[in-house]
């Protein structure tokens, strides 16, 4: 573990001229505390004058998308998007961070002596920006959703193909079995329904039991992983890879026969339970859990599978737990997103669970970095973000994204963030005299 | 009895198509140990390439300047094909793979995914969706022998895929390129201290694998006459099944496989409903890998496997 | 700082006077259409007629200086929004077209598996939407915001069973479709159960399917000959049709093919010559000895891309006609949206015996059309000649 670099300047020094490298030292003077308190800033800077701003600049209304839907349609908007950028986000954002950055740091060293405490602190920040920030605009609420979901899905796969080094081609078909068990759970008992009629307990019920279809359709993908978990025992690399994709042809087929969820023509009525907060709080929690399982034993054992599955039976790992707990593993979570995915978009068909998925899930991981848990966070939020980002290029949006992750790949073969541990106790941490105390905190992690 | 042979031509016909693409496949993968996901989709682009030769040979011809009988138009367009394909697949080695040569196998995976979208879609951006013809080169004549009725393209499909594959095979056995080839399978590292040029190897592997996808997308062309930028997106996973049924490092065991899938294919849907056809034929691969965990004529897994 | 200070507000100034003084306020309100197409993906040939159709349409209305609505003249605009063919990224164009782009009334998406989570948004943000093509009887149900501009699997597969049943007399069918893909899905099943009420249960004595993008067909055709079926039918797309066609004759079936409206594209002859000829199918319209409104369109399609239309341009036409029809109709545009969105609803439902050129529509109360079916035969010289007429029941 690093100590923090100590030549950097501690304190924010405001009364000298300005050079860009003090600038760069003090923002990196600014804890994780004082980023989310200017992002914060920011995003109430947009909630208060983000209209008027943008009409006086000329635009039409405020840009959602960091401005891209503008600039890319129309390019005469460009200059005033980006004053609209700069001042609204760009501007509160590092004030606020550089202002507080004495207090901030102080505060995260403070909180970190209670590590849930400041947890607690820092997700509600930033769940205060992303709310207010998709608040604006319901087409952001919806992204906003679909891209905490990419990340669920990233990550999960990121356990097996980064972290055990698989390549499985499953997801797709796990992410079909819990968004079809979710979605019918949630229909038969609260939606009045063609299909399966009246609902069997009082609607007003669902919501609180939503959590539970949902740990259901993330069961009976774990329950299908059994299907490739065990011939894993045996297979490995590019045959295991082969069975996987091989199961998730038979789940696309099975769900296209299946004529009581629909068949091809899909299933719909699911009710709108997977709202921001419910998917923030799904998202957080699978990150969590999945970066304590990476960073536990067992997700040690994963790596020394994957690195050397002899070596690691002769030193008394028990390979086919270890298989068999990460496929089971990201099944269950692949299914949870599923689930909320089948909830966001309120219709699933089979088709969307094909190989053109498999190829944007396999996209985020590789694009975000095998073996990261950060990786993953930013390949999924970026990639799902971007693309939406490129929707006014039409046909050409799905020429550029492929050719720069072929450059991404070619410069970064592992990924943009890859073999990197996320150790959250580091990174609430304040920025300056990191104590002994406060590594002690983290490597328990 | 008529009927039933009836279906197995027809799945010599298919199963021939999945070979020939799994041939192509095959061969980088065994060489280079990469999937190589773009193969289907440079199936996709020889398929267009032989589209053009072909209409603008033809229309050579209609014009007076250079009248052609059919048959030559057909082997002008197939050497053709394969000599531009085969640019298009070293092409794709350079920018795509050979910078990854050191990187994790499955980080190659996504650049050859990549490379395929960018394949299709730029077709769709610069071709435009509509779908195109592939004008019939061969007389289509149908026989009936004992009741099965066999088409003059279908002996012809499956003959020359048969024989490509026995050349590809002696090529690999017999040539001093070919020892070259299947050293670089054992290990890349140490090659080229033996003096094996292996970037021009690469080249030479990728160019056949491509140009053998080529021969596959005319004649592709020629049975299945509709072309659309996503047409190599299904068969290219397909081929990839094919390739790793048959074995990692077995260029003939890829093609039987192809055979085989073929086969598993048509008989699921002649003997089941083929509503069911997807979920029971690939139920039994999964079964079928379950079993023999190194395909048929893969060897087990060793140590040397990297990622 | 402070320097850096004054220099973006310098910045910032300049930026506001120059792209306010482009941007041109002060103008009338325009009216804002949005188009949901399936310009990539796996059927890019749906979205991009679809498009077409729909800036043909724009073009008409820029050429006659604006859409006069209540005795003045607006501007309109077309917004296109790639949907990729896939649930979520429909949901997110409606999304964006009703939230960000602010469009009066939203054409499209075609296809059902993305009419159907795109018409929930509509639906939920109050906004008109007409789908041109989706034929899923769920895109429209329980949902007073959603219209659409064809007819409903459940009205063409009888048409098609009773048109052979008394043209030919035959009693032994065979079906061949697309597991997949909801619309042959629907037709094949419709088409069976209709089959089976005329000539008894058994009587469709072969029912086989295949998977999207598959191009070998010789299983299922094979089983087909063998089963003795008099004719097939194929409520496939134009693309998979001439397989079908040129796979069955080779294996040696002579007997009729009859298809259903996705046949009706121009391309089909192109692509399967003469094996199409003489085959027969149920669509909206026939293009060739079409008169008037139809014939002018063709027409024009032909001259502007090169191609006959196929039915998407042909109801997508006819979707931005009716929307265009529902904008006069609610008579004025206020310029608070969704005063001007409920008016266009309103208008919209309330549409009696629109003209269209693909037949005579008045929706029913879940804004569903009530129109004819045409029967049309393939020339020997591959026109679409009209053969029959059939009204709804």
């Amino acid at each position: 573990m690093t100590t923090a670099t100590p030549e950097r300047s501690p304190v924010p020094d405001v009364s000298g001229r300005l050079t860009v490298t003090r600038a760069l030292s003090l923002l990196g003077g600014v804890p994780f505390l004082g980023w989310l308190l200017g992002g914060l800033a920011a995003v109430l800077a947009e909630y208060l004058f983000g209209l008027p701003l943008a009409l006086a600049l000329g635009l039409r209304r405020i840009p959602v998308l960091f401005g891209f839907e503008v600039m890319l349609k129309a390019p005469r908007y460009i200059p005033g998007t980006l004053v609209y950028l700069v001042l609204v986000y760009l501007i509160p954002a590092a004030l606020v961070a550089l202002a507080t950055a004495r207090v901030t740091d102080t505060l995260a060293a403070r909180l970190l002596r209670s590590p849930a405490l400041s947890m607690v602190v820092h997700l509600a920040l930033l769940y205060a920006s992303i709310h207010l920030w998709c608040g604006l605009s319901d087409y952001r609420y919806l992204v906003g959703r679909l891209a905490l979901i990419a990340v669920m899905l990233t990550l999960s796969l990121n356990v097996v193909n980064g972290y055990m080094g698989e390549f499985s081609c499953s997801h797709p078909g796990f992410m079909a079995l819990g968004a079809y068990t979710a979605s019918v759970l949630t229909v038969l008992f609260f939606v009045e329904d063609d299909v399966f009629g009246a609902p069997l307990l009082p609607p007003a019920l669902g919501p609180f039991f939503f959590p539970l279809a949902l740990v259901a359709g993330g069961l009976v993908a774990a329950l299908g992983a059994l299907a490739v978990a065990i011939p894993s025992f045996r297979a490995r690399g590019d045959y295991l890879g082969v069975i996987t994709l091989a199961f998730t042809f038979v789940v696309k087929s099975l769900f296209e026969n299946l004529e009581i969820v629909g068949g091809p023509r899909g299933f719909m009525n699911q009710p709108n339970w997977a709202g921001l907060p419910t998917v923030f709080a799904w998202t957080v929690v699978c990150i969590a859990v999945i970066n304590n399982f990476v960073r536990s034993t067992l997700g040690k054992a994963l790596n020394a599978v994957r690195d050397g599955e002899i070596a690691a039976e002769a030193m008394t790992v028990d390979t086919r737990r270890t298989k068999i707990v990460a496929f089971l593993f990201a099944a269950f979570w692949a299914g949870v997103a599923g689930g909320l995915f089948a909830h966001v978009v309120s219709y699933i068909n089979p088709a969307t669970f094909g190989v053109q998925k498999l190829a944007e899930v396999l996209a985020m991981v590789y694009f975000g970095g095998l073996n990261s848990v950060i990786g993953s966070i930013a390949g999924g939020l970026g990639l799902t973000l971007f693309s939406e980002a490129l929707r006014p290029l039409e046909v050409w949006k799905w020429v550029i994204i492929p050719v720069l992750l072929v450059f991404v790949m070619a410069n970064r073969p592992t990924g943009l963030i890859a073999f990197r541990e996320f150790d959250v106790m580091k990174l609430l941490g304040p920025r300056r005299g990191r104590k002994e105390g406060s590594q002690n905190v983290s490597a328990q992690g | 009895m008529a009927y039933l042979l009836q279906h197995v031509v027809n799945a010599l016909q298919w199963g021939s198509f999945y070979a020939l693409i799994a041939l192509g496949y095959s061969m980088v993968y065994s060489v280079l140990m990469l999937f190589n996901f773009a193969h289907g989709d440079i199936f996709m682009v020889g398929a267009y390439i032989g589209l053009f030769v072909a209409t603008g040979l033809l229309a050579l011809g209609s014009a007076g300047a250079v009248a052609l009988p059919n048959w030559a138009v057909l082997v002008l367009t197939l050497i053709l094909a394969m000599a531009l394909t085969s640019v298009v697949g070293m092409l794709v080695e350079r920018v795509g793979y050979r910078p990854l040569r050191r990187a994790p196998r499955a980080s190659a995976a996504l650049t050859g995914l990549m490379i395929g979208i960018t394949f299709e879609t730029l077709n769709l951006a610069l071709l435009g969706a509509k779908r195109r013809s592939f004008p019939a080169l061969i007389e289509t004549t149908s026989y009936q022998v004992a009741g099965v009725s066999i088409t003059n393209t279908k002996i012809m499909i499956v003959v020359i895929s048969l024989l490509l594959m026995l050349a590809l095979d002696q090529f690999v056995r017999r040539t001093k390129w070919g020892m070259a080839m299947r050293a670089m399978a054992v290990d890349i590292f140490v090659v080229p201290l033996m003096g094996v040029p292996i970037n021009t190897m690469a080249a030479l592997t990728f160019a056949l694998g491509s140009g053998l996808a080529a021969v596959a997308g005319v004649f592709f062309g020629q049975a299945y006459p509709v072309l659309e930028p996503y047409m190599g997106m299904l068969v290219g996973w397909k081929a990839f099944v094919a390739a790793i049924l048959g074995g990692r490092g077995s260029v003939l065991g890829a093609a039987l496989a192809g055979f085989l899938l073929g086969f598993i294919e048509i008989f699921v849907a002649v003997v089941f409903p083929s509503t069911l056809r997807d979920l029971i034929a690939y139920s039994v691969i999964l079964l079928i890998l379950t079993f023999r965990p190194y395909g048929f004529f893969g060897e087990p897994y060793s140590a040397r496997l990297r990622l | 700082m402070r320097r850096v200070f004054t220099a973006l507000a310098v910045l910032a100034m300049a930026a506001a006077l120059v792209s306010s003084g482009c941007a041109g306020r002060g103008a009338p309100p325009t009216i804002k259409i949005g188009v949901n197409a399936e310009l990539t993906g796996d059927i890019p040939k749906v979205g991009e007629s679809c498009k077409r159709a729909a800036q043909m349409w724009l073009a008409d209305i820029e050429a006659a200086g604006g859409l006069e609505v209540g005795g003045k003249k607006y501007k309109v605009e077309l917004f296109i929004e790639d949907n990729e063919s896939k649930p979520e990224s429909a949901a997110a164009a409606a999304t964006k077209l009703i939230t960000q782009d602010e469009v009066l009334a939203i054409v499209g998406p075609n296809a059902s598996k993305v009419a159907i989570p795109a018409g929930e948004v509509c639906n939920n943000q109050k906004c008109p939407m007409i789908s041109p093509w989706s034929t899923n009887p769920r895109t429209t149900k329980d949902r007073p915001w959603v219209f659409r501009a064809c007819f409903l699997d459940d009205f063409q597969g009888p048409v098609v069973a009773r048109f052979v049943t008394e043209e030919f007399n035959f009693t032994k069918a065979a079906v061949l479709y697309d597991v997949a893909s909801d619309y042959p899905k629907g037709l094949a099943e419709f088409f069976k159960k209709a089959w089976e009420e005329i000539h008894g249960p058994g009587s469709v004595v072969a029912f086989e399917s295949f998977v999207t993008k598959d191009r070998d067909f010789s299983a299922q055709l094979t089983k087909i000959i063998a089963s003795g079926a008099e004719f097939l039918f194929t409520p496939q797309y134009y693309d998979e049709v001439p397989l079908i066609l040129k796979q069955a004759r080779e294996l040696g079936f002579d007997k009729p093919v009859v298809g259903s409206d996705s046949w009706g594209s121009a391309e089909l002859v192109k692509l399967a010559g003469p094996l199409s000829y003489g085959c027969f199918f149920s669509t909206h319209y026939a293009a060739a000895g079409a008169k008037g409104a139809t014939k002018e369109f063709i027409d024009r399609f032909k001259a502007k891309y090169g191609e006959v239309p196929d039915d998407v341009a042909a109801l997508t036409w006819d979707s931005m006609r009716i929307v265009e029809a529902a904008i006069k109709a609610a008579g004025k545009i206020t310029g608070d949206l969704a005063t001007d969105r409920k008016a266009v609803r309103d208008a919209m439902a309330a549409i009696k015996d629109f003209d269209g050129i693909t037949g005579r529509m008045t929706f029913t109360e879940e804004g569903d059309p009530i129109k004819a079916a045409v029967i049309v035969k393939i020339s020997n010289t591959g026109e679409f000649e009209f053969y029959k007429f059939v009204s709804p029941k």
